[in-house]
């Protein structure tokens, strides 16, 4: 992100955490974003982005990338835990936006834009993982807290180009 | 034209809550006009009961992914005055460029995503790109810049990592201010094209009007044009402001049947707050450059029109961008100095307050002896908006019914549109299905 401020050049790869982490399972990223980080020496080429619900912050944090990695809580029809690796071609989104304010994001349409203006990685992945709870808390559900490693090692195989 | 219009644009989706906006018109004569708000974030109150003075900032900073550094200020705040604690010159022109990074960001995201379509008579930014591609490439631009210098002083893009009560955790180097300053002065020419992109499509503003009252910080000794310091003023209040631990009574918020969110009143039955407020009641403190871009548009102190606040905002974006060319001069001339900041638990109560984009923000936390907090009270911008819209709804319609139900909700949309109002940020989950 700072390169543009010549702060430090941008890593070949980025793992960005999208949501909030008291809207429990909603923090999901956020959270692999936590345990990545605090194992961040093992990946020198890799940056690990807590995203939060920053929205349009996306389409910058992607581009010029050669490897896009973006994990997100997703309604996506599956048992409450379940992680499922796509590419953004091989889903349409059913949310469901007001257009009233700037506060709403897919982040599906934030990508869509990086496609339009030729800042799309060479390769972009989306982790979408199954809420069990979606309510303020500041913890994850026992079904997700449960997982976290295995969400940790699907996600590190990706960790290469 | 019928005479009869049902509009209910109603969108809840299953957790993100936005507001609605209901009109009844039969035989031409209006029945019904509302804005309704079915969400509040009032649950961070809650959520910081119990928790220490020191993690008070990274709680609330995930109440908006947009104005997360505003919230981590107005809290910051808030628990620098219930704990005593002072901060010293430099950490405080630190914050200010931070807080100004959030106003540029913001904005230009707003004039960009959500006003320009309106304005070029897109349904959204993406079909805008078809049609001013290089204004969306400029507008990115100029967003990407401000992400940047958010990153730079926060430490993060979004729900900033560096602030703490007493001053920063770490600031950038001298070399890096000067990066930004370079930066800057390229994005002022940005600026510059945008607004005259926005200028070629001003003819579809509307021309609507209402007398209102205003509220906004107000800054003197010395005078500024405010984000960060200062206290309360509106444009009924005569030139007298109100200090901050006193913001109970300008927000005066209360409960109405239409929504689950507060609305405020202070003067009158309703106020609004955000970019025009502050021009309003602030104008002639403006930069040159920001004033030029205000007279490009013929806003002048005193206008009435909600629509103008994204001029405002452009207005705005030009000043915060000159003021920080020139704040990082004076921070480097001084020198930058390495400051360890030491503070300790004690019981007191105090209040924040700073201008979010969208308009003025409190917050207020009460401590024990241990520095764990035992209340908590946040007033948001987007609320203290709401009465106003309704009360602009209630006027508009009648002025445009005539121009039949499909004209009539798109200028409803666009007048919620331009209050850039903050209904659903807490959460941002994706809602997808898989192409089989």
């Amino acid at each position: 992100m700072c390169s543009l401020l010549n702060k430090s050049p941008a890593r070949d790869i980025i793992v960005l955490g999208i949501g909030n982490p008291l809207m429990a399972d909603e923090g999901i990223g956020c959270r692999i974003i936590e345990c990545f980080l605090a194992q961040a020496e093992k990946y020198p080429s890799v940056d690990f982005v807590d995203a939060g619900t920053g929205g349009m912050s996306v389409l910058h944090l992607i581009a010029n990338r050669k490897k896009a990695i973006v994990i997100d809580c997703a309604y996506m029809e599956m048992e409450p835990g379940a992680i499922k690796k796509f590419q953004p071609e091989e889903i349409k989104t059913v949310k469901k936006l007001a257009h009233l304010s700037l506060h709403e994001t897919d982040i599906t349409k934030v990508i869509n834009l990086a496609k339009m203006f030729g800042q799309y990685p060479k390769q972009l992945i989306i982790f979408g993982i199954e809420p069990e709870i979606i309510e303020p808390q500041p913890a994850l559900s026992d079904t997700l807290n449960a997982k976290i490693n295995d969400y940790l090692a699907a996600i590190a195989e990706e960790l290469t180009i | 034209m019928s005479k009869n219009i049902n509009i209910n644009v109603h969108h809840v989706t299953r957790v993100e809550g936005h507001g609605n906006i209901v009109v009844n018109a039969k035989n031409g004569k209006i029945e019904k006009v509302q804005w309704q708000v079915p969400e509040a974030p009032r649950f961070f109150e809650a959520m910081v009961r119990g928790r220490s003075y020191e993690d008070i900032q990274v709680i609330v900073s995930r109440i908006c992914g947009i104005c997360s550094i505003t919230h981590s200020f107005a809290a910051t705040k808030a628990v620098e005055a219930a704990l005593g604690i002072t901060v010293s010159e430099q950490a405080d022109a630190i914050r200010r460029l931070l807080h100004y990074s959030e106003q540029l960001q913001s904005h230009v995201l707003h004039i960009g995503y959500l006003a320009a379509p309106d304005f070029f008579a897109a349904p959204s930014v993406v079909p805008l790109v078809a049609k001013a591609p290089d204004a969306v490439k400029t507008i990115i631009r100029a967003h990407r810049v401000a992400n940047a210098w958010s990153d730079l002083i926060g430490g993060r893009t979004t729900h900033p990592v560096t602030i703490k009560p007493g001053g920063f955790t770490k600031i950038p180097t001298e070399k890096e201010f000067r990066q930004l300053q370079e930066t800057l002065k390229e994005t002022l020419k940005d600026l510059g094209t945008i607004a005259g992109v926005i200028l070629s499509v001003a003819g579809n503003i509307p021309n609507f009007q209402r007398d209102t009252e205003y509220v906004s910080l107000k800054q003197t000794n010395p005078s500024a044009y405010t984000f960060y310091h200062g206290d309360i003023v509106s444009n009924d209040s005569k030139g007298k402001t109100t200090p901050i631990k006193d913001w109970h009574k300008v927000t005066n918020e209360y409960v109405v049947a239409q929504s689950t969110a507060k609305w405020a009143k202070w003067h009158r039955d309703a106020y609004a707050v955000g970019a025009l407020a502050r021009f309003n009641n602030n104008a002639e403190l403006l930069t040159d450059g920001a004033k030029k871009v205000a007279k490009m548009f013929s806003l002048e102190k005193g206008c009435c029109n909600p629509f103008m606040n994204t001029v405002a905002q452009l207005a705005e974006a030009v000043h915060v961008v000159e003021t920080s060319i020139q704040m990082i001069d004076e921070l480097l001339t001084k020198g930058l100095k390495t400051e360890k900041v030491k503070t300790s638990p004690k019981a007191g109560k105090g209040s924040g307050c700073v201008e979010a984009p969208r308009g003025i923000l409190f917050h207020e936390y009460e401590f024990d002896k241990k520095g764990n907090c035992v209340a908590a009270d946040i007033c948001i911008p987007t609320n203290q908006n709401h009465a106003n819209i309704q009360k602009d709804f209630e006027k508009f319609v009648p002025e445009i019914i005539d121009q039949g139900e499909d004209a009539v909700r798109l200028k409803m949309e666009m007048l919620v549109r331009s209050y850039d109002p903050c209904v659903s940020c807490s959460t941002h989950m994706l809602d997808v299905q898989f192409i089989k």
